[in-house]
């Protein structure tokens, strides 16, 4: 049997009778709908990119977005730059897949703590990252060479042990920045069209 | 291959899964994005008030209408299971764990009844149940003044202001006011209703401000959220001089807040809490300054108050909130201790715990040496001894139990200031040594020659019984007074309080 008249034996198989067409159509119609609201809703595009804001999507990251946008990584840094890997694309979106799933799921379920930990996978990317801009203090000038201590200071301690206000801050919780202003909290998902038409009907 | 159509009508189960199966997706899609809407909707949050009442109103389920979270959480101080390990909210009954106290405080009421304070809550309740209170039953009198009342909850300032004062207050024995007090520590205690800021309502702290010229009006927000806990969990008296007959209640902060400078001040006015059953000795008693101790800490130093880890802020769902589920705070040390220290909880708790057993260690060995000291005063009584000869001792004796009362009467002390606790530990048990050396020199040149016999005080009833108390009496009385009168200020309570008026916005 030749490839392509399987594809379309495969395909036919799918097909409704002639009579079911069109209530199958408003089916998927229905169905295509639905999704396309939950990807609107959910913000899911915004996922993609790199934009800060993405992150306080959801409220629980309003500490960290704050403090990082009044510290002077603001100018260089934006979340992913720090909190995912960028040595390689594939490595990039799988842990940006498997971070942002575990904190959707955790903010679904409401079992998000009062204060957050960073996980030890995201500890490590973190280290990375402080390598990845700031090699230069591993670099001994005067020998032209990465520094003995390099090693220690690479695998042994991490830049955040002592450099423990960067950028966060010193006090954590989901209730340590009430009075941040400029948090772009998300705007109401009702276009603004709709809002005056409803408005006017009242 | 077949079409699913002929499929379906060959195998009519596979129709049916079909369409449950789309069902149950369609359901499931159509509830994650209602959540989605819903959880957004949490992020914003505006106070809508439901009801209106009067600056005075001592009822929390009343503000508990207009603050949920905050009342809900209040409600949670009822919980005794948490149980830490030397203290927590569960009752303890500190004399049947350590019969020791029960000599030390020989000839006084804490030594009929004294038991590990529990949440907020059940500050009314306990204070009809203690024995301290005594049986004011059929005409009789309690043997404690209004003035106990003063730190039970927010019909304190009410009846204040009713009665016109301070001194109105203060006056009459305890008994006299139970009818009126009946709404334990909440919410009016430390809120102004009209704009829920802080504010002191016991005049004792404003009072002690004076005192050290200072204005408890100019002080920040931050300080406030200590001094509000101020108001009560400090060292203070009864001032009798102050109003012929009136037990005054007075913060003895005149020289200053320090172990030292409160002694000083009560040397200075010659003040006895009671005179010791067994050793003579002029008494002093420390309530629990657990503020002044607190300032004496490291957390103090670095600018938290007492709030920020006792009364600490929640998040829920975009809406912050004080958590006024006032407790240990080892209970919730991830939204307590973490918020600033990165270590792990148990990390965080065994230290806490080093530091308690530590103070605890030392306070034992101060312990043992003044119930010593009592007994062999006793001793030295009884074998001839004079007034001018044992009035050094005594004095020692006094000097050393005030410094162990002072660190074993504060809540939480032995962590908020534990270098503080040692120093004055390590000074009672000098003291103590002192009064014991004191007291044999004594014996010695009385030419006694018999043993002092230390009493058997393994246990709360053996111990009182050797101070001589007749606790069934004591129970029995209680009891009668708990079936009788309480019910009766229940009831009027009741009566009293259905006619206030509360107004549905």
């Amino acid at each position: 049997m030749k490839i392509v008249p399987r594809i379309k034996n495969l395909i036919q198989f799918f097909f409704p009778p002639q009579a079911w067409k069109v209530p199958v159509i408003l089916m998927l119609g229905f169905f295509t709908g639905l999704f396309v609201f939950l990807f609107y809703i959910s913000r899911a595009p915004s996922y993609l990119s790199d934009e800060p804001s993405t992150c306080v999507n959801c409220h629980i990251m309003t500490p960290q977005y704050a403090t990082w946008s009044h510290s002077s990584h603001r100018e260089w840094t934006n979340c992913n730059d720090c909190h995912v890997p960028q040595d390689n694309f594939f490595r990039h979106y799988w842990f940006k897949a498997n971070d942002g799933l575990r904190h959707a799921t955790i903010f679904a379920l409401r079992k998000e703590p009062q204060v957050i930990f960073i996980h030890k996978a995201g500890k490590n990317v973190v280290q990375e990252n402080c390598i990845r801009c700031h090699s230069e203090l591993f670099f001994n000038d005067k020998m032209d060479r990465y520094t003995m201590s390099g090693h220690e200071y690479r695998r042994e301690k991490r830049c955040v042990d002592c450099h423990r206000e960067v950028p966060h801050g010193t006090v954590y919780g989901l209730s340590a920045v009430p009075e941040a202003k400029g948090v772009p909290l998300p705007q109401s998902p009702v276009p603004a069209w709709l809002n005056s038409i409803m408005n006017k009907n009242k | 291959m077949k079409s699913i159509n002929q499929l379906v009508s060959k195998k009519p189960w596979l129709g049916w899964v079909l369409f449950l199966g789309t069902m149950v997706v369609v359901f499931l899609m159509g509830l994650l994005a209602s959540t989605i809407v819903e959880r957004r909707a949490e992020a914003v949050f505006a106070y809508t008030p439901k009801v209106e009442f009067e600056e005075w109103e001592p009822r929390h389920e009343i503000w508990g209408k207009n603050f949920p979270r905050e009342y809900e959480s209040w409600l949670l101080t009822s919980d005794t299971t948490y149980a830490s390990k030397h203290m927590g909210s569960v009752t303890i009954d500190v004399l049947e764990k350590d019969p020791r106290l029960v000599v030390l405080w020989a000839g006084y009421a804490f030594s009929l009844d004294y038991k590990q304070s529990r949440g907020h809550y059940y500050a009314i309740h306990d204070i009809y149940h203690t024995l301290r209170t005594g049986a004011p039953v059929d005409g009789e009198v309690s043997t404690q003044p209004n003035t106990c009342w003063t730190c039970k909850g927010p019909d304190v300032p009410r009846m204040m202001k009713e009665l016109g004062g301070a001194k109105e207050f203060y006056s009459g024995t305890w008994e006299t006011l139970g009818h009126q007090i009946v709404n334990p520590i909440g919410c009016a205690d430390c809120h102004d209703a009209q704009n829920m800021n802080l504010i002191i309502t016991r005049p004792a702290l404003i009072e002690a401000y004076e005192n050290m010229n200072m204005d408890i009006l100019k002080v920040t927000h931050q300080d406030m959220r200590s001094l509000a806990c101020a108001q009560c969990h400090v060292e203070y008296y009864f001032d009798k001089k102050k109003y012929e007959g009136v037990s005054y209640l007075t913060l003895p902060w005149h020289k200053g807040k320090t172990m030292e400078d409160m002694e000083a001040y009560y040397d200075e006015i010659g003040f006895t809490d009671w005179v010791h059953g067994i050793s003579k000795a002029p008494m002093l008693k420390a309530q629990h300054p657990d503020y002044e101790l607190f300032t004496k800490g490291v957390h103090y130093d670095r600018g938290l108050s007492c709030a920020d880890c006792h009364i600490p802020f929640k998040n829920e769902g975009g809406v912050k909130y004080s958590s006024h589920h006032a407790v240990s705070p080892l209970k919730y040390a991830h939204q307590t201790c973490q918020v600033c220290h990165r270590e792990d909880t148990e990390e965080l708790i065994a230290d806490v715990y080093e530091r308690q057993d530590n103070v605890n260690e030392s306070r034992m060995i101060l312990e043992d040496l003044l119930v010593q000291a009592h007994v062999e005063a006793g001793f030295a009584w009884d074998n001839g001894a004079t007034e001018v000869q044992m009035d050094k001792s005594l004095k020692l004796i006094r000097a050393a139990q005030w410094r162990w009362d002072f660190v074993a009467a504060s809540h939480g002390s032995s962590f908020h200031a534990p270098l503080e606790c040692l120093r004055i530990l390590s000074q009672g048990i000098d003291k103590a040594h002192q009064a014991r050396y004191e007291l044999n020199t004594l014996l010695h040149s009385l030419g006694v020659a018999g043993k002092v016999v230390y009493p058997d005080i393994s246990t709360k009833e053996k111990a009182q019984k050797y101070i001589g108390l007749d606790m069934n009496k004591l129970r029995a009385d209680k009891q009668k007074f708990l079936d009788v009168v309480v019910p009766d200020w229940a009831k009027q309570a009741e009566a009293r309080q259905s006619q206030w008026k509360v107004k549905n916005i």
